[in-house]
C-alpha cells in the first residue's frame, strides 16, 4: 500500500473540487485530488453548459442571481477559451403569463443584469430558427461554458503548480483519528491499487455522492437528489440561448455549444440509493422535443444525437431531515463546528457558474484552519488556454500548412495552449476524429498531459467521438494510439474500447430512432461483426499498469 | 421505359439477383441509390457461422438441413437448403468468371482473422484471406508478420496480435509485428497520416512501386512465412499484383479486414456490377426509388427521384434495399416503416424492446431481425394487407435473422437474390 502526505486532500474532480485544488494550489498550498471516475465525469458533466446571467434566477433567488452575473464577469476572463459570449434570449410564447416578462425585467435591475426589451423582428433578425409566434424578447448577458474544457484547466494549472492528480481512484473511506478526519483511504479502480493520503485538512467536494462519503467518517450529510435530462441535437440550430420567459419549468432552454444544440431540461425525484443508475425516461424525451419545439419548430425535424441525464445535489442545511430547509445555493460546512469532526470541510450545492467562487470559499476555510496559504488569486488569474487573448487569422499565419479547420478547432478547444499542441509536421496534424477534427497531436498532448486513463476520458479532453458519428471509427484509431504513445497495453486498449462503446450506448439507446438507429448498426456491425470485439475475453481484470 | 424486370436496390442481394435473371436474356434495370453494405463488409460471404447458442456452427449446410424445419419464417427456410447451396456455388461461379476466386474449405466453415485477432466462421474468402497454402503453412506452425504502413490510422496490429496469441489455433505460432513505410507517392498536399485504404490500395494497384515495396515487405517480416497485411493490396489489379508480390517477397501474402472502405468488399462490388454489365443489364446509379402505382395485385412501375415524374414499369420487380444501414428501413420515434412502398414490416411496436440494455448483448440485438414481411414466395403485403405478387423482397431487408448473431449475412442476401429470380423465372415459364 503506498501512503502520502500532504497538506490539503480534495476529493472530488467535478469544477467545484478542481476549482478548489486550483485555489489551494495559487495560494501555496500543497494539495491532492482523488477523483473516483474522471475528471468532470459528475454533475459538472452532465449539464447544460449553460455560462448564467442571473436572470434565470433574478425573479426567484436574488442571491443566486447576484453570485450568476458575478462570477458571469470573472469567468468571461479568467476562461475565456471555456466560453462563448453567446448572450441570451428570453422569449414569451403566446401561451405564457406575459407578466413574467416586466416582472423579469425589474428583477434583473435589482440583481444588476442588463436585461434589454427588444423588439420581436429584432429576435428573429438574431435567431432566424425561432418561433415566428413570439410575443416579446429580452435580451440578457447569457453565454456558454464548457465544463469539461473548464474543468481540465483548472486540474492542469493547479499540476502545472505543484499539485498531484489520481483519477479512476475512489476514496473508500475518511479515516478518522480520535475527533479528527486524519486522510483517506483510497482504491485504484483500474490497477486495484490501494493508497493512503493523510493531510491537515480534507475537503469533501464530491457533490451528490457527499452523503455517503460523509457517512463514512460518521457524519450525517442530506443530500435530495433531483434528476435533469437533456437533448443533443446535432445541428446548432441557435446562436444564442433560448430561454422561455416565464416560472422555471421542464424543457424551457436551447443552450448552443460547439457544433450542436442542446434542450433542457426536466426535474424528477430519485432515491438516493438510484443516483448511479439512472436514465433518461421517454416521457422526458417526449416533453422536451415538444416544448424545444414550441421554442424552435426545427426541432421536430433535427436529429437527436445522444441524450442524458444528471442529478442536482441540493442539500439539507441544518441537521433537519424533512427537506423543509434545502438550499438550492451554495453550502460551506464547517464540519468542526457542525458535526465536532475537524479536519474536514464540505462544500456542495451552487452551480457550475459558481465553482470559483465555491472553490474560494472552501480553500478560505482551509487555509484559515491550515493557518497557511496566500489571498485568493483565482479572479484574477487566467487559466491556462486563456492567458491572453488569442487571435483566429494570427493563428491560421502562424501555422501556416495546416488546415484552417484543424487550427481553428484546436484554437476553440485549448485556447493559447494550441502552441503546445500543433506543430506543422504531417503526423501531429493528421485527422484521426474527422466530424470534430480531433489530430494526433491533439490526442498524444491529451495522453501525456491531460490526465487521460481511457477513450471516455479523452472523449471528455478532445470531443474525439462527440459528433454526428459518435465514434464509428475513431474509437478504434484512439486506442490504437493509447498503444503506440505507451499509454495502454494492447489488452487495455482493447478492453477501453468495449467501455467506451457501452458508455456511448448509454447516451444512444433512449434516442435510438431515425438516423441515430441506422449509426447504431453500422457502428455494431464494424464492432460486432466485422471485429467480433464482444468476443474478446480479457485477461484479469485488475492487470497492473 | 419497360424491362422484365426492375431491381430496386444493387448491393450483394440485388446483383447476384440481376446477374441470374439477365443470364437468361431477360431486360433487367438495377437501380440504386448509392454504396452497399458490401464497401462496408469484411468480404467474406458468411453462410451460417453460430447456433442458438453462439456456439460455432462447423459445416453449415448439414446444420441448415435441420435448421429450416424448425425456423419456418428465417429467410433461409423460404429459399429451402438446397437451394441455398445452389445459390451461392451459383454465386462463387459468377465470381471466377470476373477473375475474384473465393475459397470454401468444402463443406465446411473457415475461420478468418478480423481486425482484433478475433476469429470468425465463415464460408466463402478471397484467396488472399484464406486458401489451401495457408492452411498448410499454418499448420506447419509458420511464423507469421503482420506488418502495417507506418501511420496508417485505420489498422493497429499490436490490438490483433494480443488477441491472436491468445487463441488455441495460435498457440506455439510465432505472430511478430513490423512497419513498411510509403512510397514516395501522389499528391504532396494530402497528408499520408490520413491515408484509407482506397488511397493505399492505389498505391498497391501502381506497377512501379512493387518492387520496392516487395523489398520493404521481405524485410520487414524478418524471416517470417507469412506477411499478414491490412486489406488493401489493391483493387483492379489485385490479382495480377498480388502474385507478383508474393513471388517477389517468397512469402505468402494475406489480407485482414479492416476499417472501412472494405477494399475486399469493393472488388466483388466491382466484379457483381462488371459481370451483371456484359450480360446486357442496366445499372442506374445515383437514383433513388421514391414511390410506385400498385393496381390489384400487381405492382406496376415505380417513380424515382431523378426520373423527372415518368415511371419505370416492368413484369416482375424485386425489392432489395437494405435494412436500415442502406435505407431500405426507416425507423421513427416509435415505428418502423417500409420507405418505398410502406410495405408491412415485421418490428416491436415499443421502441424499448428495439435493442438490448448493453452495447454487446449475448442475444443480440432486436432491430437487426426486423424487415419487410413476406410470404414464402417473397411476396410482401402492403400497409393495408394486400399481396404483392410480382413485387420479391430479398436480402438484408429480410425480417426473421440476425446476421450478426448468426453470422449468416452474406449468404442470405445472396441465396434470397437467387431465389427470387428463380421464382421470377418459374412464373415466366
Ligand atoms: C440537469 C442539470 C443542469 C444543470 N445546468 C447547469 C447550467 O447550465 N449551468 C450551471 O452553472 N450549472 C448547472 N447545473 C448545476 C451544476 O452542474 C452543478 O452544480 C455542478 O456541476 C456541481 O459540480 P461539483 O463539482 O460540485 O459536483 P460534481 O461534478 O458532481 O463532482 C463531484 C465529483 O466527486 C466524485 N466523487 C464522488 N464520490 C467520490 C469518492 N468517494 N471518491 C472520489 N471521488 C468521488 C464524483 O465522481 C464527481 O466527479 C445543472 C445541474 C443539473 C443536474
Ligand atoms: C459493416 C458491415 C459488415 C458486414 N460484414 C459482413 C461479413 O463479414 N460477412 C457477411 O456475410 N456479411 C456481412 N455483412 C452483411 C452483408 O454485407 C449484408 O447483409 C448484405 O450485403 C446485404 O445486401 P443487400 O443487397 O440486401 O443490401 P445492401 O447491401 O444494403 O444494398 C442495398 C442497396 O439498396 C440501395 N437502396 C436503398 N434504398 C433504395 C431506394 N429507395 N432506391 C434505390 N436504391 C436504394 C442502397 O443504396 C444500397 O446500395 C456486413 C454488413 C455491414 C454493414
Amino acid at each position: 500500500m503506498r501512503r502520502i502526505e500532504t497538506e490539503a486532500i480534495v476529493i472530488g474532480g467535478g469544477a467545484t473540487g478542481a476549482g478548489t485544488l486550483r485555489d489551494l494550489s495559487l495560494r501555496g498550498v500543497r494539495a491532492v485530488l482523488i477523483e473516483k471516475s474522471d475528471i468532470a465525469s459528475g454533475t459538472t458533466g452532465r449539464n447544460h453548459g449553460l455560462l448564467h446571467s442571473g436572470a434565470r434566477y433574478a425573479v426567484n433567488d436574488l442571491e443566486s442571481a447576484r453570485e450568476c452575473i458575478s462570477e458571469n464577469r470573472i469567468l468571461k476572463k479568467i476562461a475565456r477559451h471555456c466560453i462563448e459570449d453567446t448572450g441570451g434570449l428570453f422569449v414569451t410564447l403566446p401561451e405564457d403569463d406575459p407578466s413574467y416578462h416586466g416582472k423579469l425585467i425589474e428583477h434583473c435591475r435589482y440583481a444588476g443584469i442588463r436585461c434589454e426589451e427588444i423588439g420581436v423582428r429584432e429576435a428573429l433578425r438574431m435567431e432566424p430558427n425561432l418561433n415566428p409566434e413570439i410575443l416579446s424578447a429580452l435580451r440578457v448577458p447569457d453565454g456558454t461554458i464548457d465544463p469539461f474544457r473548464l474543468t481540465s484547466a483548472n486540474v492542469l494549472d493547479a499540476q502545472e503548480r505543484g499539485a498531484s492528480v489520481f483519477t479512476h481512484t475512489e476514496v473508500e473511506e475518511i479515516l478518522r483519528d480520535g475527533d479528527r478526519a486524519a486522510g483517506v483511504r483510497c482504491r485504484d479502480r483500474l490497477t486495484g491499487e490501494k493508497i493512503e493520503i493523510y493531510a491537515g485538512i480534507i475537503v469533501n467536494a464530491s457533490g451528490v455522492w457527499g452523503q455517503r462519503l460523509s457517512a463514512s467518517a460518521g457524519i450525517e450529510l442530506r443530500m435530495f437528489p433531483s434528476k435533469g435530462s437533456m437533448l443533443i441535437i446535432d445541428y446548432r440550430i441557435n446562436n444564442k440561448v433560448v430561454n422561455r420567459c416565464r416560472v422555471p419549468s421542464d424543457g424551457d432552454i436551447i443552450v448552443p455549444g460547439d457544433t450542436v444544440s442542446l434542450i433542457g431540461t426536466t426535474s424528477k425525484k430519485v432515491d438516493y440509493d438510484r443516483i448511479d443508475e439512472i436514465t433518461v425516461d421517454d416521457d422526458e424525451i417526449a416533453t422536451l422535443l415538444e416544448s424545444g419545439e414550441k421554442l424552435i419548430p426545427s426541432v421536430s425535424r433535427a436529429r437527436v444525437l445522444r441524450a442524458y441525464c444528471g442529478v442536482r445535489p441540493l442539500i439539507a442545511v441544518s441537521g433537519e431531515m424533512d427537506g423543509r430547509e434545502i438550499s438550492r445555493g451554495i453550502v460551506l460546512i464547517d464540519h468542526e463546528k457542525r458535526d465536532a469532526v475537524g479536519g474536514l470541510i464540505t462544500i456542495a450545492g451552487g452551480k457550475l457558474m459558481t465553482y470559483r467562487l465555491m472553490a474560494e470559499m472552501a480553500a478560505d476555510l482551509a487555509c484559515a484552519k491550515l493557518k497557511a496559504g496566500k489571498k485568493c488569486r483565482t479572479h484574477r488569474t487566467p487559466l491556462p488556454g486563456s492567458e491572453r487573448r488569442v487571435d483566429q487569422a494570427r493563428s491560421v499565419k502562424f501555422f501556416t500548412g495546416i488546415p484552417n479547420s484543424v487550427v481553428g478547432s484546436t484554437l476553440y478547444r485549448h485556447g493559447h495552449r494550441i502552441r503546445n499542441i500543433l506543430h506543422r509536421e504531417k503526423r501531429n496534424y493528421g485527422l484521426i476524429c474527422e466530424c470534430e477534427m480531433v489530430t494526433e497531436g491533439e490526442i498524444e498532448y491529451a495522453l501525456k498531459k491531460l490526465n487521460v486513463r481511457d477513450i471516455v476520458d479523452l472523449r471528455r479532453r478532445t470531443r474525439i467521438g462527440m459528433g454526428p458519428c459518435q465514434g464509428q471509427l475513431c474509437a478504434y484509431r484512439a486506442a490504437g494510439l493509447f498503444v503506440k504513445y505507451d499509454s495502454a497495453t494492447s489488452d487495455e486498449s482493447n478492453k477501453m474500447l468495449v467501455d467506451f462503446l457501452e458508455e456511448r450506448w448509454k447516451g444512444i439507446k433512449p434516442v435510438l430512432w431515425g438516423d441515430a438507429l441506422r449509426e447504431v448498426e453500422f457502428g455494431y456491425w464494424i464492432y460486432q461483426g466485422l471485429f467480433g470485439l464482444g468476443d474478446v475475453r480479457f485477461e484479469e481484470e485488475a492487470e497492473k499498469r | 421505359m419497360r424491362y422484365d424486370c426492375v431491381i430496386i436496390g444493387g448491393g450483394l442481394s440485388g446483383l447476384t439477383c440481376g446477374i441470374r435473371l439477365a443470364e437468361t436474356g431477360a431486360s433487367v434495370a438495377v437501380i440504386s441509390t448509392g454504396m452497399s453494405a458490401l464497401h462496408f463488409s469484411s468480404g467474406s460471404i458468411d453462410l451460417f457461422g453460430y447456433n442458438g447458442e453462439g456456439r460455432t456452427v462447423y459445416r453449415p449446410f448439414e446444420f441448415l438441413d435441420e435448421f429450416v424445419g424448425s425456423n419456418p419464417r428465417h429467410p433461409y427456410a423460404l429459399c429451402g437448403a438446397r437451394q441455398v447451396r445452389e445459390a451461392l456455388f451459383y454465386f462463387r461461379g459468377q465470381l471466377d468468371l470476373e477473375g475474384i476466386e473465393l475459397y470454401n474449405n468444402d463443406e465446411s466453415n473457415h475461420f478468418h482473422v478480423t481486425t482484433l485477432g478475433t476469429l470468425k466462421p465463415t464460408f466463402f474468402s478471397q484467396r488472399s484471406v484464406f486458401n489451401e497454402k495457408i492452411r498448410l503453412a499454418f499448420e506447419k506452425k509458420s511464423m507469421i508478420a503482420a506488418l502495417n504502413f507506418e501511420g496508417y490510422r485505420d489498422f493497429y496490429p499490436e490490438l490483433a496480435v494480443i488477441n491472436l496469441r491468445r487463441n488455441v489455433l495460435f498457440r506455439n505460432i510465432e505472430i511478430i509485428t513490423g512497419k513498411i513505410v510509403y512510397p514516395d507517392y501522389g499528391d504532396p498536399q494530402r497528408n499520408p497520416f490520413e491515408y484509407r485504404s482506397v488511397d493505399i490500395a492505389r498505391i498497391f494497384d501502381t506497377e512501379r512501386y512493387l518492387e520496392e515495396l516487395a523489398v520493404q515487405i521481405r524485410n520487414a517480416a524478418s524471416g517470417a512465412a507469412f506477411a499478414a497485411m491490412p486489406a488493401f493490396l489493391g483493387i483492379s489489379n489485385f490479382k495480377r499484383h498480388h502474385k507478383l508480390l508474393q513471388e517477389l517477397t517468397g512469402l505468402l501474402i494475406y489480407e485482414i479486414p479492416t476499417l472501412p472502405p472494405s477494399i475486399l468488399g469493393m472488388r466483388i462490388d466491382n466484379a457483381l456490377k462488371s459481370r451483371f454489365a456484359s450480360l446486357g443489364g442496366v445499372y442506374i446509379a445515383g437514383d433513388t426509388v421514391t414511390g410506385g402505382s400498385i393496381s390489384g395485385e400487381r405492382l406496376e412501375s415505380v417513380v424515382t427521384e431523378n426520373g423527372g415524374g415518368s415511371a419505370l414499369s416492368a413484369g416482375s420487380f424485386v425489392l432489395a434495399t437494405g435494412s436500415f444501414f442502406s435505407g431500405g428501413l426507416v425507423s421513427e420515434f416509435s415505428r418502423v416503416r417500409e420507405p418505398v412502398l410502406d410495405l408491412k414490416v415485421y418490428s416491436d411496436a415499443e421502441r424499448s424492446r428495439w435493442y438490448a440494455p448493453e452495447f454487446f448483448p449475448r442475444r443480440g440485438h432486436p432491430f437487426l431481425e426486423y424487415g419487410v414481411e413476406t410470404d414464402e414466395r417473397l411476396n410482401p403485403k402492403t400497409g393495408d394487407g394486400r399481396r404483392v405478387k410480382n413485387l420479391y423482397c430479398t436480402g438484408a431487408l429480410l425480417p426473421y435473422y440476425n446476421p450478426i448473431k448468426e453470422g449468416s449475412g452474406g449468404g442470405v442476401a445472396v441465396s434470397t437474390g437467387y431465389r427470387a429470380a428463380e421464382l421470377i423465372l418459374e412464373g415466366n415459364s
